[in-house]
């Protein structure tokens, strides 16, 4: 008998392991359109816009608090209409994982800006949001596209930069990250899912 | 038919790569590993199993996603030997007007692919000593 034509028994269970564990990753990741990133995106480049007018500066944190509730719904309706989300996060445990990597960290991210705003600490508070959220999005990745991570590591590099940088930057890192950033990786996941349904 | 696990263990080996073999063998079920291997071993059922071992439940669309340019006629026969044999479950529903079916592996199918898991492993042991 030729070598070529041995099974190898062990190299032969093991890949079947591995196609279990695929099996199982695939089912476990969440699918995020990319159509919410490029929605919650045009809200942060339009809150960026309104920021930067002379006349709305002052307020630029009335303006960011009134759209990210805007941005989270508006990508909450597009991840629900696009895999009926809604049903797989009351039915599914990768929908809770999901859940329960960003809600605890924007819920700490809420309360720290709550507490710079008391403390007078405004200047603080771009660099926060950004970190934060990266680190929510880190934390999410592990139950969606591995993609995810580099857009939570770009956020969590924003954040950082705000951070030090001096006051004048610190909005437009905030339309950048919010606005810039989720249009950019909205469509490098809408362009890898639709590479992934072509394979 | 009682068809009895065997193992056919080759003349000259060891005490030791028998009781490894006799391991492999007791994870298989005494009524039928053939049968049994049939269901659970071929690719898509396997893939099948494995999302739903970790997702309640899936809809016929979300197992379809799973496997790439699958032909829906080829899943769904795939599923229904898997819910034949008693390892899924299956409801149909609409969902704006249209038929939607959904799919969770019943505590048999669970056990099923434990009982594979086992033989899996057990042959990884047997053979990397």
């Amino acid at each position: 008998m030729s070598q070529a034509k041995t099974v190898n028994l062990d190299a032969h269970a093991m890949a079947t392991l591995r196609y279990i564990r695929a099996s199982m990753d695939a089912a476990g990741s969440v699918a995020v359109p990319g159509s919410a990133g490029i929605a919650m995106g045009a809200v942060g480049t339009a809150a960026a816009a309104l920021s930067a007018i002379p006349n709305l500066r002052p307020y630029w944190l009335y303006i960011w608090l009134v759209a990210a509730p805007v941005a989270a719904i508006a990508g909450g309706l597009l991840l629900a209409r696009s895999a009926s989300a809604i049903h797989f996060v009351s039915a599914g445990t990768p929908g809770r994982k999901l859940a329960l990597a960003l809600l605890p960290t924007l819920f700490a991210g809420a309360v720290m800006t709550a507490v710079l705003w008391r403390a007078d600490h405004i200047g603080a508070i771009p660099g926060t949001w950004l970190l934060v959220y990266g680190c929510a999005l880190i934390s999410a990745s592990a139950s969606t596209t591995p993609i995810v991570s580099w857009m939570g590591s770009c956020f969590a590099g924003f954040g950082l930069l705000a951070l030090v940088l001096p006051a004048e930057l610190q909005i437009p890192l905030l339309g950048l990250g919010f606005g810039g950033l989720h249009i950019l990786f909205g469509i490098l996941i809408a362009r890898e899912a639709a590479h992934g349904r072509q394979s | 038919m009682a068809a009895k696990a065997k193992t056919r263990t080759p003349a000259g080996a060891s005490e030791r790569q028998r009781r490894k073999l006799e391991a492999v063998a007791s994870t298989t079920r005494q009524d039928g590993e053939t049968k049994f291997e049939r269901l659970i071993y071929e690719r898509v059922r396997l893939g099948i199993m494995s999302a739903l071992a970790v997702r309640e439940q899936m809809s016929f669309n979300e197992l379809k996603g799973l496997f790439g340019d699958i032909s829906d006629g080829n899943l769904g026969a795939h599923a229904r030997k898997l819910e034949d044999a008693g390892y899924l479950s299956c409801t149909k529903s609409f969902e704006d007007r249209r038929p939607r079916t959904d799919y969770r592996i019943t505590e048999q199918g669970r056990a099923a692919l434990n009982r594979y898991l086992d033989h899996v492993e057990a042959v990884i042991r047997a053979t990397r000593g």
